[in-house]
């Protein structure tokens, strides 16, 4: 039997976190239990910090978007929805913002005090046009955020080839999101892992939690296969499959659920990327060893993680569309991740009404290596009995139960 | 007419395995297609030359008679078997497709039936040295000399273990090269324990006999308990250093010597080919000879997703087991289809499996000689590059585990190991053996391959 003040169930971006800012930022007794499963979003994630980029629906959620709109239109019969920009609500963006902001300075505290490297890069983040239609869905973009406009620059064409000079000639011109930027992904799970090693922080890796104890209202530790490890409290931060532990620590349900993503790599390249691409097929990112990944597909298919042509087909024309220099390139290897999707695209955060000793981290969808930060920082606030630095309320669970009752 | 595409029987690999698991099938009236990514059947072992010529002065008698054998078990059933050479398996697409590459693009090839005969490829041992231009693999070194009809050097020396030095120096020195020494890594006296184990295959033990006389009748140094150290050279191999081992193969550096080559060929075992059966997810577990290996039935067929892997992919036996592991995976699969009666299905097994045994005893003989001893490990330098593909060094492997890592996937995604092109294949056994070293033997995991298997243009997805 093992006791610990917080136990953390889940070591990808987001569990990381919270494991090495508890362990920064306070003297607790702290465990973090993970087993790597076919799917970890963390390790299959592209490792964009595109703050504004995905707050407004670029990125992975301009697929999202389109496959929305797709969905939409083909329930709807022949009436095909206007393509619009997709923005997120401004609880979003703050959230976003402030995690995004916290980068710089983590990157330092990592090298200095953790001598890890997650491979920060300021790169910025190109909607890449086309065309007037392209045009018009950017400039609905900026008029949506005019508080954010010293964050954009618009690039005209001539701009755009002197800063991507491989991007086609095709192309009418791009917005660069300047505060957007990348960092490796698996490198950033890690230095949070060693960071909280090197912090006290017992690690358990390719362990599996069973099972919740519970007493009562009360959630008082988790079982893996071969021990029991009590707790004060628990945090969930089990990805893609949050609602199984959210379900034996309160006995109802939430809606997490798996959104598979395909990505697809290159061999490694010289440098053709200045910058991140976003356009409306796909994003591209050009990694620090030059290996260009693109992505990424949105598709609801259970817990399957399988790769399937017709999408890494779709991703490399778009890709190769907007990169013609591809076509001299090769496909490396594809992979699919599982994000854990929320109905309204928020992350799932903080206490539960009606029980004890649990906090949720979990539903960040598709930005949970950018909000990583920020969601380990308010967990700390939360659990040190402080007043969250921001808002938690339009991210806590009881938001889809209202909605229920609502409905019901 | 998907009925028809879909009772197909799919074979991956057109070695002994494949294509006797075809010739099997033939017989009892059941079409296949067999997949090679060669120009010609017959697998790395029995492929033969890939151009045409007329005298093969260094191939063996044995060998011309296994590559007609095979030959002349296709050539009685073509017309029940399709050959797609040239063409590669990038993985699976959708629940009952491969997706396949060739000249003219991808394609999409259906299966009813699933046999894997992949085979396997060389277990690679870094040591100081081991990229220069002229440190070959022991098998890269009989492909150049029976399939491309290629002196690999001109002053060549050996250094592994198994039955295999004692051929590829024969062979090399019938194709006129220099052999300058053979060293196998494990004692002689190992060898003499296991004359009863070897006696399974009189016959394969006489040739292997003959060998060894056919090396002293020609003065070429043959030296047990002996092994690599480091390779030098500027920009080409120019020398070797090669030492005594200890019984756990560590090599006694102050014994070394120094011997000038211009290439060589490093043998220390080969790994099961199991990239794609790990892509169509079927299970595996550990083994030491073989690496990972499909859990299979006594059929040599898996519990999920049903498909056959049979030869070296399932576990290095070589190409006599392969050729009756085949068998047995086609038998099994004509009982399944209705085409034999099960009492036919056990009579004929019976037999094949009477010659597997006997096969296996003699080959578990050699394996207990060859087992793989630790201070292998031990000959890669801190600086000793151990994955290729990324340049990883020894001792970021040292740095990770000191760190805490306990598993080959944390490993791989600290260092870069195994995220290469060629996903693994070269490192990742140095790495679980690594691991195993570090005491890390529960849950390690392996480097899990990717689609597609090779690299493909991107010009293919327009």
């Amino acid at each position: 039997m093992k006791k610990y003040d917080v136990v953390i169930a889940g070591g990808g971006a987001v569990g990381a976190a919270c494991a090495y800012f508890l362990s920064r930022d306070t003297d607790l007794k702290i465990a973090l239990i993970d087993l790597k499963k076919p799917g970890n979003a963390s390790r299959a994630s592209a490792g964009g910090l595109w703050a504004i980029g995905e707050s407004v629906g670029l990125g992975c959620g301009v697929i999202f978007f389109k496959t929305l709109s797709k969905l939409h239109s083909e329930a709807q019969g022949k009436e095909v929805p206007v393509m619009r920009p997709h923005q997120l609500p401004d609880c979003f963006f703050e959230f976003a913002l402030t995690s995004n902001n916290m980068y710089p300075a983590l990157h330092q505290e990592m090298l200095e005090k953790h001598d890890v490297d997650f491979k920060f890069e300021r790169t910025g983040l190109k909607f890449i046009m086309y065309n007037e239609e392209d045009r018009l869905y950017a400039e609905q973009i900026t008029q949506g955020i005019p508080h954010l406009a010293d964050q954009v620059r618009w690039l005209d064409a001539e701009q755009l080839k002197k800063e991507e000079p491989y991007v086609t000639d095709d192309a009418i011109g791009a917005i660069d999101f300047i505060c957007d930027h990348q960092v490796n992904p698996y490198r950033l799970v890690d230095a949070y892992l060693e960071g909280a090693r090197q912090n006290g922080v017992s690690l358990y890796l390719n362990t599996e939690v069973t099972s919740v104890i519970r007493n009562g209202n009360v959630v008082e530790g988790v079982k893996t296969s071969d021990e029991v490890f009590f707790c004060d409290t628990l945090i969930n931060a089990s990805g893609a499959w949050a609602n199984e532990l959210y379900q034996q620590a309160t006995g109802r349900t939430m809606p997490v659920y798996p959104v598979k993503g395909q990505i697809v790599l290159s061999e490694r390249m010289p440098k053709i990327m200045n910058g991140c691409i976003s356009t409306s097929d796909c994003y591209i990112a050009q990694k620090d060893n030059g290996e260009i990944l693109i992505g990424s597909s949105t598709e609801e298919k259970g817990f399957d993680t399988t790769n399937s042509l017709d999408k890494i087909q779709e991703l490399s024309q778009g890709a190769m569309k907007c990169l013609p220099i591809l076509k001299e390139s090769s496909i490396k290897r594809c992979w699919a991740g599982l994000r854990p999707g929320t109905p309204d695209e928020l992350p799932i955060l903080g206490p539960v009404e009606g029980v004890e000793g649990y906090l949720n981290a979990c539903g960040h969808f598709r930005t949970g290596i950018l909000t990583s930060a920020i969601t380990g920082q308010l967990m700390t606030e939360l659990i040190m009995g402080k007043t969250p630095s921001l808002d938690l309320t339009p991210f806590s669970v009881e938001r889809f139960e209202e909605a229920e009752q609502k409905a019901g | 007419m998907t009925s028809q595409t879909h009772d197909k029987v799919v074979i991956v690999g057109g070695g002994p395995a494949g294509t006797a698991a075809a010739a099997e099938l033939a017989c009892h009236g059941l079409k296949s297609v067999i997949i090679d990514e060669a120009p010609k059947l017959g697998g790395v072992i029995y492929r033969g030359p890939l151009r045409k010529t007329d005298s093969l002065p260094h191939l063996d008698d044995n060998l011309k008679r296994a590559m007609t054998a095979l030959q002349t078990r296709y050539q009685a059933h073509r017309e029940s078997i399709e050959v797609k050479t040239q063409t590669r398996v990038l993985g699976p697409e959708g629940s009952n497709q491969l997706l396949l590459s060739d000249d003219s693009g991808l394609s999409r090839q259906p299966y009813g039936h699933l046999i894997l005969a992949t085979g396997c490829h060389e277990r690679s041992v870094p040591f100081p040295g081991w990229q220069l231009p002229g440190v070959m693999l022991l098998g890269g070194v009989q492909l150049q000399l029976k399939s491309g009809l290629v002196r690999p050097g001109q002053r060549m020396a050996l250094v592994g273990t198994g039955p295999l030095l004692p051929l590829v120096a024969c062979q090399l020195h019938k194709a006129g090269v220099d052999v300058v020494g053979v060293y196998e890594a494990s004692p002689f006296a190992k060898l003499a324990k296991e004359a009863v184990a070897l006696l399974n295959k009189p016959k394969l033990t006489l040739s292997g006999m003959s060998m060894m006389s056919y090396l002293k009748k020609h003065k070429i140094p043959f030296k047990y308990g002996w092994g690599i150290v480091s390779a030098q050279g500027e920009e080409q191999l120019s020398s070797i250093h090669v030492a005594p081992y200890d019984s756990q193969w560590r090599p006694q550096r102050d014994l070394a010597e120094q011997v000038a080559v211009d290439a060589i060929g490093v043998g220390y075992g080969f790994v099961a080919r199991t990239q794609l059966a790990m892509l169509l997810g079927l299970e595996h577990t550990y083994s030491k000879v073989s690496g990972y290996v499909p859990a299979l039935d006594e059929w040599h067929q898996s519990q999920n997703h049903s498909a056959f892997v049979v030869g070296d992919s399932n576990g290095l036996l070589g190409a006599d087991a392969a050729i009756c592991e085949g068998q047995l995976a086609a038998l099994r699969l004509a009982w399944q289809c209705g085409k034999i009666t099960e009492s036919e299905l056990f009579s004929r097994a019976t037999k094949v499996n009477n010659k597997l045994a006997r096969i296996k005893k003699f080959r578990f003989g050699f394996d207990r000689f060859s087992d793989r001893q630790p201070g292998l490990l031990s000959l890669a330098q801190p600086q000793t590059v151990v994955c290729r593909c990324e340049q990883v060094r020894k001792e970021q492997l040292d740095e990770a585990i000191a760190q805490g890592v306990k598993d080959i996937t944390s490993l791989k995604m600290r260092t870069r190991i195994g995220m290469g092109d060629c996903q693994g294949k070269t490192c990742s056994s140095y790495a679980l053996d690594y691991l195993h070293q570090a005491g890390l033997t529960e849950n390690i995991g392996v480097i899990k391959p990717r689609f597609p298997l090779d690299p493909i243009p991107f010009t293919l997805m327009e």
